[in-house]
């Protein structure tokens, strides 16, 4: 019985299915009527689709970016993508089509010059740090940094690809040659590590659930959203990383134009640069 | 096609086609959209040198997923039998809720099923507590794998072992007991082979769907090579950092979920349908 029911039913399917991709570039141009058209003709009447490619930790400054950005710029719709900056890269490199690319280190970026999918404009936009956090109770008992190495702490990092993670080894590290934390406190911490995860907010997200006793993030990740739930614990200068944010236009963007004018606006002093430095984010102007 | 079907009339023969033209387009249509992707990772995968197959990353989540699906596979068996039997075989009012809640798992996205997982065994969840004065804490550790491949995978094994005791005939069983034999020898010696294709058929569904669990793995048990991460976690992660261990072990899927479900269409019988 089933089989005789279900060919009918799947056909349809395939049919809704192809007729919503038809529909789909359909849509983006439709008429923004609530976009305001005062005094200008030259002002856009439909609706501009402006793709930006960002590293997980940009997700909250990015968002109010893009809404300032769209109120500057009617008719423009900003759609973000955020995920691990080296996720993204390989999403460019297998064809993925944007016009802007954030990326939370230089590696990531490189990757995507190298593929030929930028030139060598990329700009610094903005730095970051390194904060360790601990559920609010802390579980763990972790009240410095040299309690990391602890035995039997369940600790959460970013794979060593994400850039945030790339940036904790690095820091531990530097901690290791410090006579105070000993040669072995490397090895000790990262036999704590019980998760690597895809990107830095999934770190976040574990110890703010209190699932785990510490992860390494960046301090602007500890947003308003979790700050009441998870402490932070300083790192400091000598051992801290300084994460470095390049940001680029596509070569195949699909708005050059538009999507230029948004990494002015991110650079902006007045503009993306006010945003960021309100999301704990130190900002270049 | 049926050109030797000469004694249909030239109106209804000419119907008979244009149905036919019709099923023909969008069956290839949908053959092409639903084997395309594997044909392209098959393409893609195939001409990989042995060093993908062997590397540490490929055969530490092979390892694992291999184990972990096999034995929440062994727990939906020993949990789901009598389960199943009791609800082919007897009525009770909250039969319905119980057939339902059963099957809940197979619809919920696994993040859900990841992240009530957590709620109910995390550390800060509701048996998080009572598991941690016992010295137990499951999150991040191989058996939180295991409860979720349970969790997600065990319901298909309880649906087709329940139509396969369903479809006995209740008369051989009957008989069994009027020839003196011992309700529970009757089980094992009438009831149990005459639904074995079920209940194995469902042992192989569970089993893949276990192997191919991803959500709720990730979000309970985390992400760690060796221990907690699968073949799905596995191929995820080789994303961004091991391309060719990811397209191996998505192969290796692709051929074991061809395989059971072409040998659970050749082994079940009639009449009863799996998932």
């Amino acid at each position: 019985m089933p089989h005789r029911s279900i060919v009918p039913v799947m056909t349809v399917l395939v049919v809704c299915l192809f007729a919503l991709g038809a529909c789909a570039p359909a849509i983006t141009t439709v008429p923004a009527a609530s976009a305001p058209q005062p005094t200008a003709a030259a002002q856009p009447s439909v609706t501009t689709d402006l793709t930006v490619f960002a590293a997980a930790s940009l997700t909250d400054s990015f968002k109010e970016i893009a809404q300032q950005f769209e109120a500057d710029h009617p008719g423009v719709k900003v759609v973000n993508n955020f995920a691990g900056s080296q996720a993204l890269s390989t999403q460019l490199k297998e064809g993925a089509k944007a016009d802007v690319f954030a990326s939370a280190n230089n590696t990531e970026m490189k990757n995507v010059q190298d593929a030929g999918l930028a030139d060598n404009t990329a700009e610094v936009f903005v730095t970051n740090r390194l904060v360790v956090i601990v559920p609010a109770d802390n579980p763990g008992g972790i009240n410095e940094l040299v309690d990391l190495a602890k035995p039997n702490l369940k600790l959460v990092m970013a794979q060593k690809t994400v850039p945030v993670g790339g940036y904790t080894i690095s820091m531990l590290e530097k901690m290791s040659a410090d006579a105070d934390y000993g040669a072995d406190f490397v090895t000790a911490v990262l036999k704590n590590v019980v998760s690597e995860e895809n990107n830095v907010k999934a770190v976040v997200a574990k110890v703010a659930l209190g699932e785990a006793d510490a992860g390494v993030v960046y301090v602007s990740d500890v947003t308003p959203d979790v700050s009441d739930k998870v402490k932070s614990l300083p790192v400091p200068d000598n051992f801290n990383q300084v994460a470095r944010y390049p940001i680029v236009v596509l070569k195949n963007a699909a708005q050059p134009q538009l999507a230029s004018d948004f990494v002015s606006f991110v650079l902006a002093a007045d503009g993306g640069q006010k945003i960021l430095e309100k999301w704990n984010f130190i900002p270049v102007k | 096609m049926s050109t030797s079907n000469l004694t249909l009339s030239q109106f209804s023969l000419r119907r008979l086609s244009g149905k036919r033209a019709l099923l023909l387009a969008f069956s290839t249509l949908l053959i092409l959209f639903l084997t395309l992707p594997l044909v392209a990772l098959v393409l893609r995968a195939l001409p990989l040198g042995i060093e993908a197959w062997t590397s540490r990353a490929t055969l530490d989540a092979l390892q694992l997923s291999l184990t972990t699906a096999t034995i929440a596979t062994l727990i939906a068996f020993g949990i789901g039998t009598p389960v199943a039997y009791v609800l082919a075989r007897e009525n009770f009012r909250a039969k319905p809720i119980v057939d339902t809640l059963i099957d809940v798992p197979m619809v919920l996205p696994p993040s859900v099923a990841g992240l009530a997982l957590l709620m109910a065994f995390g550390r800060r969840g509701l048996l998080g507590p009572p598991l941690a004065a016992l010295g137990l804490e499951l999150p991040f550790t191989i058996a939180a794998v295991i409860l979720a491949e349970t969790f997600v995978a065990a319901p298909f094994y309880v649906r087709s072992a329940k139509a396969g005791f369903g479809a006995v005939d209740r008369k051989l069983e009957q008989m069994s007991e009027l020839l003196g034999v011992s309700p529970f020898r009757t089980w094992l010696r009438v009831t149990l082979p005459l639904s074995a294709p079920a209940l194995f058929g469902g042992l192989l569904m569970t089993w893949a769907r276990a192997l191919g669990e991803f959500g709720a793995t990730i979000m309970f048990a985390g992400n760690f090579p060796g221990r907690t991460q699968t073949m799905p976690l596995a191929i995820y992660s080789g994303l961004e950092s091991n391309l060719d261990s990811a397209l191996v072990l998505s192969l290796l899927l692709v051929i074991v979920s061809f395989g059971i479900l072409f040998v659970v269409r050749a082994i079940s019988p009639k009449g009863i349908t799996l998932g």
